[in-house]
């Protein structure tokens, strides 16, 4: 019973936690309509990020938030002017953007290799509190409880962005139907340009607390957070980046349910979800219909 | 008629001219300008730690001959180099897989030896066979390597993995433990120790409460520790690798869950980078293999006693030797004890001066034993536990009797 | 526009250049598993062409067929003895079997196919390895048929492979199957209106694909003999079939072949010491492929009107 309550709680935690792992990967395919390919690899260098913060300049970790922001404007500003457009200009923005941007990917993981191996790195443990914070007789440790309130801060800020900003109403726009925005003048390069650089820091910002939750992190962990991410999304709903919640919610109660009961088919866990959702449902959960054959 | 074409095969192989080096070398006369050692190491991945000491270990040996103008070839009557051909497998099978063919069949070499630990040596075993070639095992321990008799494998340095845990299983009856939870890594190495540690457990009549398999890449043990804490046991028993146990004692340590006793391996290898990378407080009373340097051989029959090998390592490397460096040292030395035995330069004649060896040799590592399925049976390790002193811990041999150098501290005291 | 005859003599020369230079190779070359791992990708690159050269599907869980190919045939080898050639055959039926049961991927469009087709694979792979089934497929412990090693026959096992895999692009390229293929890609509805059985055809061309993959991979397990399921499942499998089908060219006979001799000669020489810089020039040539060279190499002579197969 203790164990099912852990698992259940836990599980939401952790639920929560990847929402915002894959929140971004929703928002720049919602708004671009390209997929990219490279988003685990994104929050892995937001790992990694946090690792520098903590190993070379000797602060908390929690400094890697403000790094992953800077890296995702560094980063995305450049990557999308330098193929968005184009992408979207050829005859498959989906399919073409896909090759790319696994292209993008290998290359970060390759860079990161040479840079430090293929190790597994880890956070300093007490960086974030060493203790144990307890729900219901159930104790989780303190990084748990900041990368869950980090994660619905972002989440919340994302959504306070969405409905009470100018820039997040054009955003929101866009979503609902690119032709429409257009036309009425919205300058959707630029609103695009915001939205992709929001969804690689948020990739990032998740990065940090990865070592935390997961244990630990190597330039290989990219390939399996992307396919995680994707997982997420999709049971949540693509193109709806706050229905991606839902997604996070249903993969982390479902992952820690398994780990507990059946820990040797937990890897299982958003692989079959992707594939059962996409072949019933392929809108997702909260979705409406989006698949044209 | 399968067969027969399989065999033909074969035969073309043979006549195609496929290398093969040892029957190659048994011909030519001429002794050789150097004697060619091929091995892998792993710069990165799952066993890069492990494997770099091990490599480290092998290369401070040849130094060492060379230095003395090489080893000594009894099939030449004189003293040859010996030159060391190694390439990085990065931890992968598969890379390994083509790596070792290199050696055999482009590089030639005239020893073959393996990577560290069971995975990167189970590629190799098949290869070694087909070419005819000896595989010189440092550290590969797995227990379905050695099922039938062979000419072309010998484990000489760490025994056979099945034998690891039974100190460790009667150690646990006599103090009456009746809890036991096991979880180990699903590999040979770890997943024989924890097969055998249940049998001898069951047979004293103690069924373990948990016993589960984890992915040999597994560093997330923050449910896992939870499931098993609800099992209640006194003694968890965590069979990895060091990447493994590293994760293990971190969790363990942060998860606020305690047990009377928790054992792990590699801390009676790599205590000092462990240490360094756990913290030496999330450590303190963890039950461990003790291993050479930690324990010492003095009555050596062939080499440095474990204490003059630990000065003279320290003095060349500025840094005191671990388990692993002594493996790799010691597999030179069995290769350096061969190669002066072997009246022929061939790999049959090398295999079997390792026969004649076994059973008379001591090294530091203690005693040589090899049976005819190339599995070494040579000493068992002890039972020892890491005691706190002052800001890091000593080890403490607290079984088998003859061998303790103190009374375990049970049930460990909640830090 | 092509008649039969003259165009049977193109895929006559590049099936006899392939066999010639592999049964000379070993003479010259003697790293066995060089030749051979890239006789598999040579042949994975042809086989991932079959189905994204001529009908768009991009299967990045491709390495799932071949790594259910490589555990069908060991285990056919381990548990009914039967004769190896069998065996490989055996794991061609498996991949093809696996392949029905995911026909309807087939469903989804363009990057959702490769995802899931991806998320598959990765079933697939974790299913195997897992623990529970050791006394059957020997779990994350790997599997041993040491008893049908056969360096040389498992060799001339994955040329004979590869000239059928080639000979299946020839004719897809040629024929009017291969022509109707190409139709539907690039406009489905009318194509079934030209009476193109489209779902029936695509459903055929991915269980070949999926076949030839199997049976690759239970040849190169085969030549392995010892193996862990990771060796065989490891999505750099799929990751190399693709990069060096999209940099020869797919949709061609010659350009899978061109690209993976040439990128598997240039991951010999400098990936195996040190992978990190093949896999960040291969990164570097996706992305420049997609923006400059979509078609792959074989484009720059078909741009210029040169015909090629």
């Amino acid at each position: 019973m203790a164990l099912l309550e852990y698992a259940i709680i836990g599980g939401i935690l952790y639920g929560i936690f990847f929402s915002l792992v894959a929140i971004g990967l929703n928002l720049i395919f919602g708004v671009m309509r390209i997929i990219n390919l490279a988003h685990g690899q994104f929050v892995m260098l937001g790992g990694f990020g946090a690792y520098l913060v903590t190993s070379s300049l000797g602060l908390n970790p929690i400094f890697g938030v403000p790094l992953a922001v800077l890296g995702g404007i560094a980063i995305g500003y450049p990557l999308y002017y330098g193929v968005v457009p184009r992408l979207q200009r050829s005859r498959d923005p989906e399919m073409l953007s896909f090759i790319l941007f696994f292209g993008v990917a290998q290359m970060i993981e390759a860079v990161m290799t040479l840079l430090f191996g293929v190790d597994e790195r880890s956070l300093p443990g007490e960086a974030l509190g060493s203790g144990n914070f307890g729900v219901l007789g159930q104790q989780f440790p303190d990084s748990w409880w900041v990368a869950v309130a980090v994660s619905l801060l972002c989440i919340g800020g994302l959504w306070l962005y969405f409905s009470r900003t100018r820039l997040g109403y054009a955003t929101r726009a866009i979503i609902a139907n690119r032709e429409e925005a257009l036309a009425t003048g919205i300058n959707v390069n630029r609103v695009s340009a915001i939205a992709f650089i929001i969804g690689l820091s948020l990739a990032g910002i998740a990065g940090v607390f990865v070592p935390y939750l997961v244990g630990s992190i190597s330039p290989s962990d990219g390939s399996d957070l992307t396919t995680t991410s994707f997982a997420i999304i999709i049971i949540g709903s693509l193109g709806n980046p706050l229905g991606t919640v839902v997604g996070g919610l249903v993969f982390g109660v479902g992952t820690m349910l398994m780990q507990t009961f059946y820990p040797s088919w937990s890897n299982l866990v958003p692989y079959v979800l992707l594939v059962l959702i996409v072949l019933v449902r392929p809108s997702g959960l909260l979705g409406k219909a989006v698949r044209n054959a | 008629m399968i067969k027969a074409l399989k065999k033909a095969w074969l035969a073309s192989v043979m006549t195609a001219g496929l290398v093969l080096p040892g029957a190659a070398m048994a011909d030519t006369a001429t002794a050789p300008s150097v004697i060619k050692i091929g091995t892998l190491y792993a710069s990165t991945g799952n066993f890069a730690i492990a494997s770099k000491g091990q490599y480290e270990g092998l290369e401070y040996w040849a130094k060492e001959v060379n230095a003395d103008g090489g080893v000594f070839v009894k099939a030449f009557n004189k003293k040859i180099p010996v030159k060391i051909v190694a390439y990085d497998d990065q931890s992968s099978t598969s890379t390994a897989t083509t790596l070792y063919n290199q050696l055999i069949t482009q590089d030639h070499v005239d020893l073959l030896v393996a990577d560290f630990g069971s995975v990167l040596t189970s590629v190799a075993v098949p290869l070694a066979a087909e070419h005819k070639m000896l595989l010189i095992d440092p550290t590969g321990s797995g227990a379905n390597f050695f099922t039938q008799k062979t000419n072309y494998l010998a484990d000489v340095s760490i025994p056979s993995s099945t034998v690891w845990p039974l100190p460790l299983a009667h150690f646990l009856l006599d103090q009456h433990i009746k809890r036991v939870a096991v979880i180990y890594d699903s590999n040979d190495f770890d997943a024989s120790q924890a097969e055998t540690l249940k049998e001898t457990l069951v047979k004293g009549g103690v069924t373990p409460v948990y016993y589960h398999g984890v992915p040999t890449g597994e560093t997330n043990y923050n449910v896992l520790l939870h499931t098993i804490a609800a099992r209640r046991p006194e003694a968890l028993i965590e069979f990895g690798y060091p990447p493994n146990d590293i994760a293990f004692l971190r969790t363990l340590s942060s998860s606020g869950l305690h047990f009377n006793m928790t054992f792990t391996i590699f801390p009676g290898q790599l205590m000092k980078m462990m240490e360094k990378t756990v913290g030496a407080k999330a450590m303190a009373y963890t039950y461990t293999y003790p291993t050479p340097p930690l324990v010492a051989t003095t009555d050596t029959t062939y080499g440095p006693d474990t204490a003059t090998f630990v000065k003279d390592y320290t003095a060349a490397k500025n840094e005191a030797p671990n388990f692993l460096n002594v493996a790799g040292f010691n597999t030179g030395l069995i290769m350096q004890d061969m190669l002066g035995q072997a009246p022929q330069f061939t790999q049959l004649s090398f295999h079997q001066a390792l026969m004649d060896m076994s059973g008379k040799t001591k090294t530091l590592e203690g005693e040589f034993k090899i049976n005819e399925n190339g599995a070494q049976l040579g000493e068992l390790f002890s039972v020892a536990q890491l005691i706190p002193s002052g800001d890091t811990n000593k080890i403490v041999v607290v079984y088998p009797e003859d061998k303790a150098t103190g009374k375990p501290v049970y049930p460990a005291p909640k830090q | 526009m092509r008649k039969s005859i003259p165009s049977l003599r193109g895929p006559a020369i590049v099936l006899a250049v392939l066999a010639f230079v592999f049964l000379m190779a070993p003479e010259f070359y003697t790293n066995h598993s060089v030749l051979l791992t890239m006789m598999t990708f040579m042949g994975l690159a042809q086989g991932l062409n079959l189905l994204y050269g001529f009908t768009g599907y991009l299967p990045f869980g491709y390495v799932g067929f071949f790594g259910t190919g490589a555990y069908a045939t060991s285990l056919l080898v381990t548990f009914t003895g039967l004769p190896i050639l069998v065996c490989v055959l055996g794991g061609g039926l498996a991949a093809a079997l696996i392949a029905l049961i995911l026909g309807p991927l087939l469903r989804l469009s363009g990057a959702y196919f490769s995802i899931a087709n991806l998320a598959a694979s990765q079933i697939i792979y974790f299913i195997v390895a897992n623990e529970d089934l050791k006394s059957i497929t020997g779990g994350p412990y790997g599997i041993k048929i040491e008893q049908v090693y056969a360096p040389h026959a498992s060799y001339l096992t994955m040329l004979a492979l590869l000239l059928v895999v080639t000979a299946l692009a020839a004719y897809f390229r040629l024929s009017r199957f291969g022509l109707g293929l190409k139709a539907m890609n690039q406009d489905p509805v009318s194509a079934a209106f030209a009476g193109v059985n489209v779902v029936r055809e695509r459903l055929i061309v991915w269980l070949v694909s999926a076949a030839m993959a199997g049976m690759i991979g239970g040849t190169y397990a085969w030549d392995l003999s010892v193996f862990y399921p990771s060796a065989v499942f490891t999505l750099q499998i799929s990751v190399f079939a693709i990069v060096f089908a999209l940099f020869g060219g797919v949709g061609t006979v010659i350009g899978p072949l061109l690209g993976a001799a040439v990128l598997y000669m240039l991951y010999d020489g400098i990936g195996v010491s040190a992978p990190q810089y093949f896999e960040l020039i291969y990164g570097a040539l996706i992305v420049g492929l997609v923006l400059f060279l979509p078609n792959g190499l074989m484009s720059l002579l078909t741009r210029r009107r040169i015909n090629v197969l």
